[in-house]
This record gives C-alpha cells, structure tokens and sequence, in this order.
C-alpha cells in the first residue's frame, strides 16, 4: 500500500485556508451533535478530521486537529490535557496517510480506522485518562474496547459514504485539489 | 443542545475576568501539574484554599462548576468504586469478601481522587466561564507564536482559528434551520436505533458540508478584493496587554506551588 507525506508544507491558497477554517468550525459545530445513550455517545467529528486529513493532507491535518481539540475542550469546559491533543495530532496522521491522495478503498479505510479505534481511542486515551485521574486502566480498557468495537464498523461505512458522495466529489473539484 | 459551546461565557466584572487570557492559559496548565504533585492531606488543603480562593474571586456562583462536572460523572463514580473495591491491602481493614477489600488505605485513596476530579474540573470550567472564546483564541495564538522557530505556520493557524470562531455561530444556526427544514419532511432526528439515528443525520451533514464550502468560496473571494494575500506580512489590531495583576497572579501561584513543595514532604 503506498502512502504520500510530503516533507515540506504546502503553500496555500486563500480558498484552502478558508475552507479549513470553515471545516475547523463544523467540528466545533458537530461537537455538539452526538446520537445515542449516555454511555455510549457517538459524535460525528472524526467525519470532519478525515476529511481535512484527505483534502489537505498530514500537515494541516495535524495542525488542524491539534488546535481544533484545545480550543474545543477550553471552551466547553473540559479539562486540558496535552495527551488527548497528542491523540488528536496522530489520529488526524493516520487518516492522512492512508487517505490522502489515494483512492478510497474499504481496505484503506478500515485499516485506518481500526488502527486509530485501536490504538489512539482504545489504548491512548484510557492511558491518559489513567494518568490525569488515577483512573485503573485495566479496570477502564474493557469498556472501551467494548466501545470501540461497536463503534468502529459504523464509523468505516459513515467515512465511506462520505468520501464516496457527490458533495466532496464536486469540494475536492471546487478546491482545485 | 444543551451543552452549546459559546453560550457559556458568564460577563461578570471581576478580578478573574479581566485578566489576561494569555495568563489565564498558562495559570491553567501549570495547575493541573500542581494538583499532580498533592499527595497528603495538608498538600491537598493548600491546593483546595488556593482553588476556592481562585473560585470566590471571580463572583460565579457555585451552580454553575457543578454543571460542568456532570458530563464526567460516570467516569468519577467509575474510578472511585474501583479505587475503593480494589485498592491494594495497606492499613484497616474494613471489609473483607473473595477479592474485594475496603481498605483505609483504600478508602483514603479514593477520597483523593475524588478530591482531584472536582479540583481539575473545577479550574477548566473557570477559565471557560470567565474568558470570551475570542480572547481565548487571542491568547491561544500569541502562546504558540515561539513554534514559529520549528516552523510552524502559527500566522495562517491564526487565522483558520478565528474564521473558524466567527463561524461556529452561524454554522450552529444553519444546523438547526436544516434539522426544522428536514423534520418538516418527515426526518426522525435522534429516534430509533444507533444505526437508524446515525443514518438519519446524512440529510443534516450534507447540506451542512456544502453550505459550509459555499461560505468558504464567498469568504475567501471577499478577502482577496480587501487585499488579503497571506498570513504573514500584516499587522494587528487586537493586542493583548500584560498587567500587573496579571504579576500578582504569577506569585500567588509560586507561593502556593512553594507551599505544596514543602507540605508534600510531611
């Protein structure tokens, strides 16, 4: 499977930067819209971090992703820790690497998405959680990848939608990209 | 809805509120290393005078800082239970049964990290009700100007970050127009199972992503007629002021930290 990074950052356009800008805002939006029981919320953010990551590549998706959850967690009042922003940045760098600049393929996506269901949610984030409140990892690890189990599959099917339909067809087209 | 992101900002005129949001970020990270470094009873009675103190001073009332606790209530009462059903033998035993042991030293444990959580909620919650997202923004942009060494384009960040505050607003607006438009036609919103409610949420993200793009081409084609080029080579007009109370705040916190440094010896 080839990956694309490139070692420079692109230049970019006055549209790209607004778009992004724009994008960065929807996910403060969809923040707030999250479907299911209390226990098991569901937010439709990675759909915008995927996005960003397939459009404009690793770079601005780290970046994106990294500004995008500090300000997101100051401003709704939730504790900062930089290890939930660290599993931001990566969860935005594996998107990009397999979906920038590539055709999107069921393979490429659910290998993307299992290894940050995997690694970034289940892993990371029950470790941080672990080291900013003491909370057992072993005691939290099942849950979540209970979590993530159910979760995963209606996130590869919702991303490939997405990246299969017209409307970012005809952005990716608009943007020139 | 109801955990709107912008209606959070309480304007009140205290001494809290008119700081610099730049030091209101950096107070904030250096706390959480503090509540990290309580580690006995009286450490964590210097860490509590100094948060109630921070807390008194901004005039909020006390309603407010426990809404902000209730989104991580399962994960407190989670940790707690199995702090206190788990934790290693040390000290009295309480209560003894297969592998569950309530212990002092157990129960004790658990009683700091309850301690914690409200602590560290209760300081994030504070900078959020007592800073305008803007100055949080602000604030947020000049802090990170020094990545500019590691080349991190923080001019062009800037800017995406503050498109992307004056838009959060109108974008909430436009989510909740569409929502109406498609219940008027029959969409179930938030009804039904995981998968039906998740599938009944394309007619609100589609259009939204493409009122979104369409916003982002008018913007950026209005920026370009005033003359925007790039990021880097313009000046300011919001600056931020450094102040002395801002000086003060700065060795409060040096004497508290002080303090926990002598207290967690004991």
């Amino acid at each position: 499977m080839k990956m694309t990074v490139e070692s420079r950052l692109p230049k970019l356009s006055t549209l790209s930067l607004v778009t992004m800008g724009l994008l960065m805002a929807l996910q403060l939006v969809i923040k707030s819209f999250s479907v299911g029981p209390a226990f098991l919320k569901f937010s439709f953010t990675f759909l915008v971090a995927a996005l960003i990551a397939r459009l404009f590549g690793p770079w601005w998706g780290m970046m994106t992703a990294a500004v995008v959850d500090v300000i997101g967690t100051l401003m709704s009042g939730g504790p900062f820790f930089i290890g939930f922003t660290i599993s931001a940045i990566l969860g935005s760098l594996i998107y990009a690497l397999f979906l920038y600049r590539q055709p999107v393929s069921w393979s490429r996506l659910i290998i993307a998405q299992v290894l940050i269901s995997v690694v970034v949610n289940a892993l990371l984030n029950t470790l941080w959680v672990a080291i900013m409140y003491k909370t057992p990892f072993w005691g939290l690890l099942p849950v979540r990848l209970l979590k993530e189990g159910i979760m995963t599959p209606i996130q590869i099917v919702l991303l490939y939608l997405l990246f299969k339909s017209q409307v970012v067809a005809r952005i990716q087209q608009r943007l020139k990209l | 809805m109801s955990n709107f992101i912008f209606g959070r900002y309480l304007p009140l005129d205290s001494v809290v509120h008119h700081l610099d949001p730049r030091n209101k970020l950096m107070l904030s990270f250096c706390y959480i290393v503090l509540v990290f470094m309580a580690n006995n009873p009286v450490s964590y009675l210097v860490i509590i005078a100094f948060t109630v103190g921070a807390i008194l001073a901004s005039k909020i009332s006390l309603g407010f800082f426990l809404k902000g606790i209730r989104p991580l209530l399962w994960l407190i009462v989670f940790t707690v239970v199995l702090q206190l059903l788990f934790s290693p033998a040390g000290g009295h035993v309480y209560f003894h049964w297969a592998f569950i042991n309530i212990t002092q030293f157990g129960l004790i444990n658990s009683v700091y990290i309850f301690i914690r959580f409200l602590l560290i909620i209760m300081m994030s919650t504070l900078l959020t009700l007592s800073t305008q997202p803007l100055d949080i923004a602000t604030g947020l942009a000049s802090l990170m100007k020094p990545l500019r060494w590691v080349k991190v384009p923080v001019d062009t960040l800037a800017m995406m970050l503050s498109i992307a505050l004056r838009f959060v607003p109108t974008l909430m607006d436009e989510a909740n127009k569409i929502m109406n438009a498609q219940r008027a036609r029959g969409v179930d919103f938030g009804e039904g199972g995981l998968l039906k409610q998740a599938k009944s949420l394309i007619p609100l993200m589609v259009p939204l992503f493409m009122s979104a793009f369409n916003r982002a081409e008018d913007l950026s084609t209005a920026m370009e007629a005033r003359g925007y080029q790039d990021s880097e080579h313009r000046s300011q007009y919001r600056i931020l002021t450094w102040q002395r109370r801002d000086t003060v705040t700065w060795i409060i916190f040096v004497v508290v930290l002080a303090a926990i440094l002598v207290t967690r010896r004991w």
